[in-house]
């Protein structure tokens, strides 16, 4: 067992070793002068300068290789351009705020979609299972910024019940992120964003529990179960959902993955002053280190989440064998 | 090949969810084939709008009347019981009642040409109103109500027109109308609308030897013997009762409208939100809020006045001061009168036809700066449609030949080929375009390259699974003795077999493509020129308008749904052919 977190943790930090390489390389690589990328604009010579040779702009491609990784590893990511501040001082919060919205709506969609897949499964051939099953793809085909943007206008503006931007309203007082985070406000907040990021991940857990409810359902054991005498939904929630879950929690690992880009359209709709809007608006505004240390920061957060899913899934079934199903 | 067709025909003619979607992605693509066809308008082009409206303020708030007529309105001007409005193609608009109660009604004059000032004295008994415009065209209604024309002496436009009673002679009326090239036309009439002799028909109208050659714009009158007229680069002449004197100016710039309650207090504005204060001595300039040109000025009984000019202007002269006031429109105002309480405005020229909701001009009504959405629409799914069709062949063709090679030869190359379908399943695709896009610029090949290079890795994992399958069976092992070099093999031998997942997962990667060439154009990572659906959303998020403008939104967002879950119900009868699992269900 510890071997095996073991083996995952060492995969993860060289994948991350491999997306740190990838990102050197397009910046070094791919823009025509990559001083533009760390060094600001308007610096003095002598600015520009310090700065060449804190991130060793002016030694051999090789040489600004090993001080970038040295960088990243020790968060030595630079100055944001637009803050004129250190941005492993700007992303720590930032990250916190995506954190809060995006775990709780993954953990709900986790929870209902399978919940779902069993009642579908059970209720075969039933009308509710083909309105169902619709319903399903049509949520997943529901783009969620689109969502989101209706979710705004309707709740948001139309009917005045949700606030339609931010955390919290201005002007508020908070000293720490509890203490931002721990009032009715933040949740009034909070509630849009999460359902409409909820709704756009219930479809899949819920359409791949059916599916594999369906297969477990011809097994010996289920049937040896109703043999038994047991109820109708105690067989079907402990016994066969039990078994299908495993798919489940595969599309969870990609699920994750998506979650942390989706993460970017749900806070610009709602302008969630979370990792992906920091990232959003460092693009727009050219300021390179702020966007490329975000990149890094959500790589790490899907590799960080993976590694979570992994250890549940090697503690709900130890014969570990990965195989994928369904969503990208 | 055939045969494989054949049965996945046969897949989605069972499925009537199937039948359905097809059918709608046939429909869709037609659409998009046809869309220069089937657009109403050019997706980029700004779309005008002219009509003739009256917005009302009051209390801080304005009150639209839109499309009073269907000309825009030049002037108008407080009448017995209301107002009376001219315009274009000699429309006459009279309204009589109060603003929340009253009925516009529309007089067909049958005239052309555009009427470009009214004037009526209310002082008179009938209120005898006088109109003007292009051509020298004059219409004139007497005390009994009834509009006639009146000849001119000469074919100028007229610009300006003004009447007053006659201080002397009870039920004498003095009219005075001024145009292009320094024309000025005086008349008098009874109170009947004849002349004063009586002995003619036709209304004598008097010319006056211009003493400029300018085009005069406005002419205002305090009574018969004092009045202003104002016209190009700052010229303000003064009416003393028999004829015009030049007056000093303090500006240069050109008068448009000119307003004069007494002998003590008038105004004239103009371009570049001039404004000029007459105190009973001299014109001096005074300062507005405003710096477009200013169309009109009216002044009320209380010495409260109203300005309005293009783009909605407005300001109010309240207590001494001028206060910019929110008309809350972008049409062009070009008249203006004091009620009371009340100001009212009338236009409109040719205005952007911003945010309308949808009408039958503009099905889905328009954006911010007036681009019809209907046709932006239908544009848009040729790119979504095209995008996330190249893309999905590439994530395709990527996916399924990683997975062959990888399940074919196993081993260390497999193991080397599924840590790269590790790494790219732990990049988030939105934040890894946005990377592309600083590093080189927005447009349709980092959208196909961001979803190109990072969704494959399904693909590669199915294939990869069903060929560790197929390797093992028989006819693989007698096609290596026979001596099969590897690419035959897995091309000639495999991947047949693979093929009814590879059909699947390019629709399942087609509906994927069309959302995320959405979301990423919808970040703004598209091609700025090209209309995609997420484009529009983009567009309708950039102006703000999105939290309002649902006619915007909506379409765009529908039309990805529908495309996607379309391909969502073709795919699901796919996978009966792909999975054989499935089939025993």
């Amino acid at each position: 067992m510890q071997n095996v977190i073991l083996r995952r943790v060492a995969g993860a930090v060289f994948t991350m070793w491999i997306i740190l390489t990838i990102l050197f390389f397009l910046f070094r690589l791919g823009l025509p002068d990559p001083t533009v990328a760390l060094v600001s604009d308007g610096l003095s010579p002598d600015d520009r300068a310090i700065v060449m040779q804190r991130f060793g702009l002016d030694r051999p491609l090789h040489e600004q290789y090993f001080i970038y990784l040295r960088n990243a590893v020790t968060g030595e990511l630079g100055r944001s351009f637009h803050y004129n501040a250190p941005v492993a001082g700007l992303i720590g919060e930032r990250f916190l705020n995506t954190i809060v919205l995006m775990i709780p709506a993954l953990i709900l969609s986790y929870t209902i979609g399978p919940l779902l897949g069993v009642m579908l499964a059970w209720k075969r051939g039933s009308k509710l299972e083909v309105g169902g099953i619709t319903t399903g793809l049509v949520l997943r085909s529901a783009p969620m910024f689109w969502t989101g943007m209706l979710a705004v206008m309707v709740f948001g503006i139309w009917f005045g019940w949700f606030p339609t931007s931010g955390m919290r309203t201005f002007p508020y007082t908070a000293t720490g992120f509890l203490d931002k985070i721990l009032t009715v406000d933040f949740l009034r907040h909070l509630i849009m964003p999460t359902i409409v990021i909820t709704l756009y991940y219930t479809g899949l857990p819920m359409l791949i529990m059916r599916n594999t409810m369906l297969e477990v359902m011809g097994d010996d054991f289920i049937e040896f179960a109703h043999a038994r005498g047991l109820g109708a939904r105690r067989v079907m929630y402990r016994h066969a959902a039990r078994n299908a879950l495993l798919p489940v929690i595969t599309q969870l690992a990609i699920t994750v993955g998506l979650a942390a880009g989706g993460q970017v359209v749900v806070e610009v709709v709602f302008s969630w002053p979370g990792l992906g809007l920091e990232m959003f608006n460092a693009v727009r505004t050219s300021d390179y280190p702020l966007a490329q240390a975000s990149f890094m920061l959500l790589a790490g957060l899907v590799l960080l989440m993976n590694l979570i899913v992994d250890m549940i899934y090697t503690w709900l079934d130890p014969r570990i064998s990965f195989s994928s199903e369904g969503g990208r | 090949m055939r045969e494989l067709f054949h049965h996945l025909w046969n897949a989605v003619r069972s499925d009537r969810l199937a039948i359905f979607g097809l059918s709608v992605l046939c429909i869709l693509i037609t659409l998009a084939l046809l869309a220069p066809i089937i657009a109403t308008h050019d997706p980029t082009e700004m779309n005008y709008r002219a009509e003739g409206s009256a917005l009302w303020i009051e209390g801080g708030q304005t009150y639209l009347d839109a499309g009073v007529t269907e000309y825009s309105l030049r002037s108008v001007a407080t009448d017995d019981g209301g107002f009376t409005a001219v315009g274009e193609k000699g429309t006459i608009a009279v309204y009589r009642g109060t603003r929340a109660d009253g009925t516009w009604e529309i007089i067909d004059t049958g005239h052309e040409a555009t009427l470009r000032s009214v004037a009526v004295d209310t002082g008179t008994g009938g209120a005898p109103a006088l109109a003007v415009g292009d051509g020298g065209l004059i219409l004139y209604r007497d005390g009994m109500g009834a509009w006639h024309r009146e000849h001119a002496p000469g074919d100028h436009s007229l610009n300006g027109a003004a009447l007053a009673a006659s201080a002397r002679t009870a039920g004498e009326v003095l009219r005075l109308a001024v145009g292009e090239v320094g024309t000025v036309l005086v008349s008098r009439v009874d109170s009947r609308g004849k002349s004063l002799d009586g002995a003619t028909a036709v209304t004598p109208w008097e010319r006056i030897p211009p003493g400029v050659t300018r085009d005069l714009l406005d002419v205002a009158l305090a009574d018969d013997a004092f009045g202003f007229v104002v016209g190009q680069r700052g010229t303000i002449l003064r009416w003393n009762g028999t004829d015009l004197e030049a007056m000093e100016s303090p500006t240069f710039r050109d008068l448009l409208a000119v307003a004069v309650r007494d002998r003590d207090y008038a105004l004239a504005v103009g371009e570049r939100g001039t404004v000029l204060l007459w105190d009973g001595q001299v014109w001096s300039e005074m300062s507005g809020p405003l710096s477009r040109s200013l169309r009109s000025v009216s002044i009320g009984e209380d010495g409260r006045a109203i300005v309005v000019g293009n783009f909605g202007d407005m300001m109010a002269l309240e207590n001494g001061a001028w206060r910019r006031l929110d008309s809350g429109y972008d049409r062009h105002f070009r008249g203006s009168t004091v009620v009371g309480e009340a100001y009212l405005a009338v236009g409109t020229d040719p205005y952007v036809n911003a945010l309308a909701s949808p009408s039958r001009d503009h099905l889905f009504g328009t954006t911010h700066n007036g681009r019809d959405i209907f046709s932006q629409v239908l544009y848009g799914g040729r790119t979504a449609l095209a995008i996330g069709f190249l893309a999905a062949i590439m994530v395709t063709v990527i996916g399924t030949n990683v997975g062959l090679v990888s399940g074919y030869f196993g081993g260390r190359t497999d193991s080397v080929l599924m840590r790269i379908v590790d790494i790219m399943y732990a990049l988030p695709l939105e934040p890894f375009a946005m990377i592309l896009v600083l590093v080189w610029r927005p447009g349709v090949g980092v959208i196909i390259l961001a979803v190109g290079l990072l969704t494959w890795r399904t693909t590669a994992r199915l294939i990869r699974s069903q060929v560790l399958s197929i390797v093992r069976r028989p006819f693989v092992k007698a096609a290596r003795m026979a001596g099969s070099g590897h690419a035959r093999i897995m091309y000639v031998h495999i991947a047949p077999n693979v093929l009814p997942l590879t059909f699947l997962q390019l629709a399942v990667a087609m509906a994927f493509a069309i959302t995320a060439e959405a979301t990423l154009s919808f970040l703004g990572l598209g091609p700025p020129r090209l209309y995609s659906w997420g484009t529009i959303l983009h567009q309708a998020r950039l102006s703000g308008a999105w939290r309002t403008a649902w006619w915007w939104i909506v379409p765009p967002g529908v039309l990805i749904m529908i495309t996607v879950v379309s391909v969502f119900f073709v795919s699901r009868a796919l996978e009966v052919v792909a999975n054989p699992r499935l089939r025993r269900q």
